[in-house]
């Protein structure tokens, strides 16, 4: 676990934020462009897993925000959603850190896709509520499932190339790569 | 130490309640109908939706080498000086056919809708919404090129959707599929009154249309001209599935657009009608 400094923070979020700029401009254009135009990947979710589960920081709930605001650009999912379901993930997880052994690759698939379940439960709930359709949550659910799965299967490489960004120690409580 | 831990918990309880308070006020305050963009956010869209388009650009491109190069590679040395003209001039043809097709796609949809009395104005998709379930798409022409929130676009094809934010350069649009998007239509047969709504599976469906209106499959669909964002009379597509349950009033009415959202490359906006843009310019003066 890391307890960064706010300089620290801010060089790391800008880093991170490029990334997530170009991932965004991957799944929304190159993904429709050879013709999986069903399917979009999250990065945003891993991200904010990554930060929730490696990061100590009192500017956390900021982090998800900033990164949330930066896919809103790309989607009119727009950013409050996604921050709601990101910072009581954030809040979950600091209360569950103790029990969760990030030791593996498998357990870290394995429990970045408990929480992109938890994460679209969330999602689809408020965009249910919002909308008052339930027809919504039935039809993005296989999707969900292919696109989760994907992202989780990536999430120990992914979040191997974020710890360096954040230059997170590997050993601890930290995700296993 | 204990007490400096004991007080940054206490002010990331803070922070945690202040973003989920303002996430709550951001999600009862979102709509779905249209979105104004700040300034940071046009500034995003402006740098990095070129990188969308250029991303499709170097696909094509990737796919172009693939096919006209990488598989002539193992051809005679002897005949390759020949084959390279043959290239050079296959790439040439294949240029040419592709700005023809483009030519006269772009004439049929200019020459399309010219009963419709609004000024057009032609752009290129060149991204997609990078979440799934909304169904919206980027085209390459923004306010400088005259487009306003809220503007019809279509194709040859049929209704694609309306602008539901702007940039300067680029344009959002929600397109007929998205279940945000509602459009009051007209079975062009019977003239029965009902409201197309997307389902996120490239179809959409027609609601409120009660059991007694003899709609068929196969029957086709066009805007009502009501809610003063879409004119009268443009096709929205077919219905190709009905299901009649024994209980309630309405009838479950599946639509088939008459667009297909997999293959649009361009589409036409529709701009305000000549008077009322003639009248907006007195109003800003």
């Amino acid at each position: 676990m890391n307890n960064l400094k706010l300089k620290d923070i801010v060089v790391s979020f800008m880093i991170t934020t490029v990334l997530l700029l170009f991932l965004e401009v991957f799944s929304s254009s190159f993904l429709p462009a050879v013709g999986l135009d069903e399917y979009r990947l999250g990065f945003h979710v891993l991200i904010v897993l990554f930060i929730a589960f490696r990061i100590e920081s009192i500017y956390l709930p900021y982090l998800v925000l900033g990164f949330e605001l930066i896919h809103s650009i790309f989607s009119i999912e727009g950013w409050a959603s996604g921050t709601f379901a990101g910072v009581v993930i954030c809040f979950l997880i600091s209360y569950l850190k103790d029990l969760i052994q990030l030791n593996s690759r498998l357990s870290t698939i394995v429990i970045v896709q408990i929480f992109q379940t938890v994460w679209f439960l969330i999602v689809a709930g408020l965009i249910t509520i919002k909308t008052d359709e339930m027809s919504y949550f039935l039809l993005r659910l296989p999707r969900f499932v292919s696109e989760s799965l994907f992202l989780s299967l990536i999430s120990p490489l992914f979040f191997e190339l974020l710890s360096r960004f954040w230059k997170t120690n590997r050993d601890g409580q930290g995700v296993g790569i | 130490m204990r007490a400096f831990l004991a007080e940054s918990s206490k002010i990331k309880l803070v922070n945690t309640l202040v973003v989920l308070i303002l996430s709550i006020h951001g999600v009862s305050k979102q709509s779905f109908e249209f979105e104004k963009l700040s300034w940071f956010e046009s500034f995003i869209v402006e740098v990095f939706t070129p990188l969308q388009q250029g991303t499709t650009t170097v696909k094509e491109k990737i796919d172009f080498a693939f096919k006209h190069y990488f598989f002539l590679i193992e051809t005679s040395k002897r005949n390759e000086e020949l084959k390279t003209r043959i290239l050079e001039l296959e790439n040439a043809i294949f240029q040419y056919e592709e700005v023809q097709k483009e030519n006269e796609r772009l004439k049929e949809l200019l020459q399309f809708g010219e009963e419709i009395p609004r000024q057009k104005v032609l752009s290129q998709v060149v991204g997609w919404d990078s979440s799934n379930e909304f169904k919206v798409l980027r085209i390459n022409k923004g306010k400088n090129d005259g487009i306003e929130l809220k503007s019809p676009v279509i194709t040859i094809n049929g209704l694609v959707g309306y602008v539901y934010r702007l940039s300067a350069n680029y344009a959002d649009i929600l397109t007929i599929l998205d279940q945000n998007n509602r459009v009051d239509a007209i079975v062009s047969r019977t003239r029965s009154h009902g409201i197309v709504e997307g389902t996120s599976n490239y179809k959409a469906r027609l609601k409120y249309v009660v059991k007694t209106e003899p709609v068929q499959v196969g029957d086709t669909l066009i805007t009502a001209g009501l809610g003063n964002i879409y004119p009268k009379g443009i096709k929205l597509g077919k219905i190709t599935k009905i299901e009649k349950e024994s209980f309630g009033l309405t009838q479950s009415i599946e639509i088939t657009p008459s667009v297909d959202f997999h293959r649009l490359e361009e589409v036409v906006v529709l701009m305000a009608h000549e008077n009322e843009a003639s009248d907006k310019v007195v109003k800003d003066e």
